[in-house]
């Protein structure tokens, strides 16, 4: 059997309507306490504005995989499997629904079964990659696969202090088997079950029923002493963990990688990820930071198109998307161009 | 150059101070792009290492709530008649119930059972995967309880995935992503699947003016390993109908509904639930499997379903023509429905049967609500 993996198409949209970060401080009034000696949140983030939808998340995911589909000149009816990847919470209540289905139905993909991954935050691209991967190299029945997301926030949570401030948007990708441009070569996946309850959002039951115009429940709720003491010190080394394991899968040194995808959180976190790996920041698509700031997990596609579309990628280069998410889960995958 | 301990105080005093964990992490590994072994390894991943790699299930266990209540008693609470009719149809007379006990700590049993049942060590996990359908302690799928499984079982090294959708079928996406990963990668040997449902109060009777089903409260965990002897996973089809993505879902409580209280319950649009055809759905795709293996449905001694209802166990048997001996219905009465955990406890229960011989083939059915229909096919 014949498991090569490709990446047939990736596709993105974003929601028209745009905000200015200094309109999301002014609504939502993140803390201002300094990060370090020499980071300040609201001054050193690097996010200009980001896109607010205002139409619903899984519309913004439809959109995106409309575009996909659209550019591959694919049938949705050879679809196989579809896969939802959002990471934050969606038009109804998971894990009872996902908006895999509305696609299948919207696409027309009449031939698919659709799920979705619900775990890995901001990692849930690699997850189910490798997820998707597995069954397609298992199994010949399952040679087209379209993985999405969509996410909008609740309004007046678009600020993540002390990490990022959140843009709204869908992403689309779609995998074919025996496709031998773009492959997937590996997948490195790991989680830190620890950390399970450092970052969450509440949910209804925890609403105050006195104040139903507090919407707050819907809200990310960080706990930010154990982000500091536990998540932060770890994440390099994490990050190393999952990189490495891409890379030993395939015989491949950290040298053989000509460009890195790596999350649009902030402008300190980039450079912070660069210097501890000593890429060099060209290497790394941080164009979009400015622009968009952090799409959750769909940053690992949009920046991935955009670097493809600005010609950072070229043919036969080997390329890490990698990965942080809340949970708190690591992801590498490696794709050969 | 500043010290390692230096540098741990540092980061500790000031919190998020970037610039001094990347001092840290440098100095205390060295240089990633150096520290990469330059030997070929094998390529795992992609070349093909799962043919005739068998994955099995090892092992199950569930746990569900000492405290349980006679569904009288439940539909008297939530304001619903109950006839004899409806008792019938039903075919369930008590259901499990939370008693201060928390969905992911029931979750936790189950996955300490199971392991321990399979011999196997929180350790030697390498992939919890969560097939739980209803909201979980957080909003799902920001948070996830299989963080905490993970934790709590010291599966330090594992990772951790969960699947939406399609009521009880989604123990059967769980199981075939599972069973995938597994058969995939050879430095993967045991996956640990775990769920956890816990209704939402007031909200177990399903579809009120005209119940469908009672619901209970529980967990289960199945233990998954590449190259097992026995009860080996030699098959599954999953298909879903777009159209019905709707079917069974809680419309309030999230970004389309944030505001009313009274939509935060699970609905069945019980008029497209009888409309979609739901065993017939699962015929077709029992004899897909059934034609790859082989067999015909004659050969299967045994059929594990779900506990919707009396009624719709009645109707699965009717189409795939089967004898009541053939397909355990004991837990229903007792149970009701617990979302993926019917398969489970059906399961156990059917490998408790002594007619059962090594080898024989037993199928796993679940129409997940006429969304998500599901077959797997096992060897026990």
């Amino acid at each position: 059997m014949n498991a090569t993996i490709g990446i047939l198409d990736a596709a993105y949209y974003l929601p028209p309507k745009r905000k200015l970060l200094a309109d999301i401080f002014r609504d939502e009034k993140p803390q201002d306490d300094p990060l370090a000696a020499n980071v300040d949140f609201k001054r050193d983030i690097g996010i200009e504005a980001v896109h607010v939808a205002e139409e619903p998340a899984s519309s913004v995911a439809l959109q995106a995989c409309r575009r996909v589909v659209e550019q591959a000149q694919i049938d949705p009816r050879d679809i196989d499997v579809i896969v939802d990847f959002t990471s934050i919470p969606e038009d109804y209540i998971a894990p009872t629904w996902c908006a895999a289905g509305l696609v299948q139905k919207e696409l027309g993909a009449t031939r698919a079964f659709a799920t979705a991954i619900n775990t890995g935050g901001c990692a849930s691209y690699q997850q189910t990659l490798k997820s998707v991967c597995s069954l397609m190299s298992t199994n010949d029945r399952f040679n087209l696969a379209l993985l999405f997301a969509g996410d909008k926030v609740p309004e007046f949570n678009h600020n993540y202090y002390p990490v990022t401030v959140v843009c709204d948007g869908g992403g689309a990708v779609l995998l074919k088997k025996n496709h031998p441009r773009r492959v997937i070569l590996s997948v490195e996946v790991a989680t830190l079950g620890k950390l399970y309850d450092v970052w969450r959002v509440p949910g209804f039951p925890h609403r105050d029923p006195d104040h139903p115009e507090d919407h707050s429940w819907m809200h990310v709720v960080g706990d930010i002493p154990r982000f500091n003491s536990e998540v932060i010190p770890a994440n390099l080394f994490m990050f190393r963990k999952v990189m490495r394991g891409a890379l030993q899968r395939v015989g491949k040194k950290a040298a053989d990688v000509q460009y890195y995808i790596y999350p649009t959180f902030s402008s300190w976190d980039q450079r912070a990820f660069c210097r501890a790996f000593m890429i060099p920041l060209e290497k790394v698509y941080t164009d979009g930071l400015g622009r968009h700031g952090h799409l959750q997990e769909t940053d690992m596609v949009l920046d991935y198109v955009d670097a493809m579309n600005e010609g950072h990628i070229r043919d036969g280069d080997l390329v890490m998307l990698t990965t942080n998410g809340a949970g708190f889960s690591w992801g590498a995958a490696l794709i050969q161009h | 150059m500043v010290s390692k301990n230096c540098l741990s105080d540092r980061a500790d005093s000031r919190g998020c101070a970037t610039e001094v964990l990347v001092e840290l992490f440098l100095l205390d590994k060295g240089d990633f792009a150096n520290s990469i072994d330059g030997t070929w390894l094998e390529a795992l991943f992609m070349d093909g290492v799962m043919d005739g790699v068998a994955v099995g299930v090892v092992s199950a266990a569930s746990r569900l709530p000492s405290h349980k209540h006679a569904i009288a008693e439940l539909f008297q609470v939530e304001g619903v008649d109950l006839t004899e009719e409806i008792i019938s149809r039903l075919g369930v007379d008590e259901v499990p119930l939370c008693n201060g006990e928390s969905g992911s700590d029931l979750a936790v049993a189950a996955a300490r059972e199971a392991l321990e049942r399979a011999g196997i060590a929180g350790s030697e996990v390498n992939v919890v995967v969560d097939y739980t359908i209803l909201p979980q302690e957080y909003m799902v799928p920001v948070w996830n309880m299989s963080g905490k499984v993970q934790h709590e079982v010291g599966a330090e090294s594992a990772f951790t995935i969960g699947f939406s959708g399609g009521g009880s079928s989604n123990f059967l996406v769980a199981l075939n992503f599972a069973a995938a990963m597994l058969a995939a990668d050879e430095k993967m040997k045991n996956a640990l699947l775990v769920a956890a449902d816990v209704t939402i109060p007031g909200n177990r009777v399903l579809n009120p003016s005209a119940p469908v089903s009672v619901l209970g409260d529980g967990a289960s965990a199945v233990v998954l390993q590449r190259g097992a002897t026995a009860h080996c996973v030699l098959d599954t089809e999953l298909c879903s109908d777009g159209s019905n993505h709707d079917v069974y879902c809680i419309p309030g409580g999230c970004l389309a509904n944030p505001e009313d209280p009274s939509l935060y319950r699970l609905v069945l649009d019980k008029a497209r639930y009888d409309a979609a055809p739901k065993t017939e759905t699962l015929l077709r795709l029992a004899q897909r499997v059934l034609d790859r293996a082989s067999l015909g449905l004659e050969d299967i001694k045994r059929v594990v379903y779900t506990n919707v209802s009396a009624e719709d166990q009645a109707a699965f048997q009717q189409t795939f023509g089967l004898g009541p001996e053939r397909m355990c219905t004991s837990n229903l009465a007792g149970h009701g429905h617990l979302q993926g955990t019917d398969l489970v406890l059906n399961y156990l229960s059917t490998l408790e049967d002594s007619s059962l011989l090594p080898g024989d083939p037993v199928l796993i059915c679940s129409h997940g609500m006429g969304f998500m229909a599901g077959v797997s096919l096992i060897e026990v």
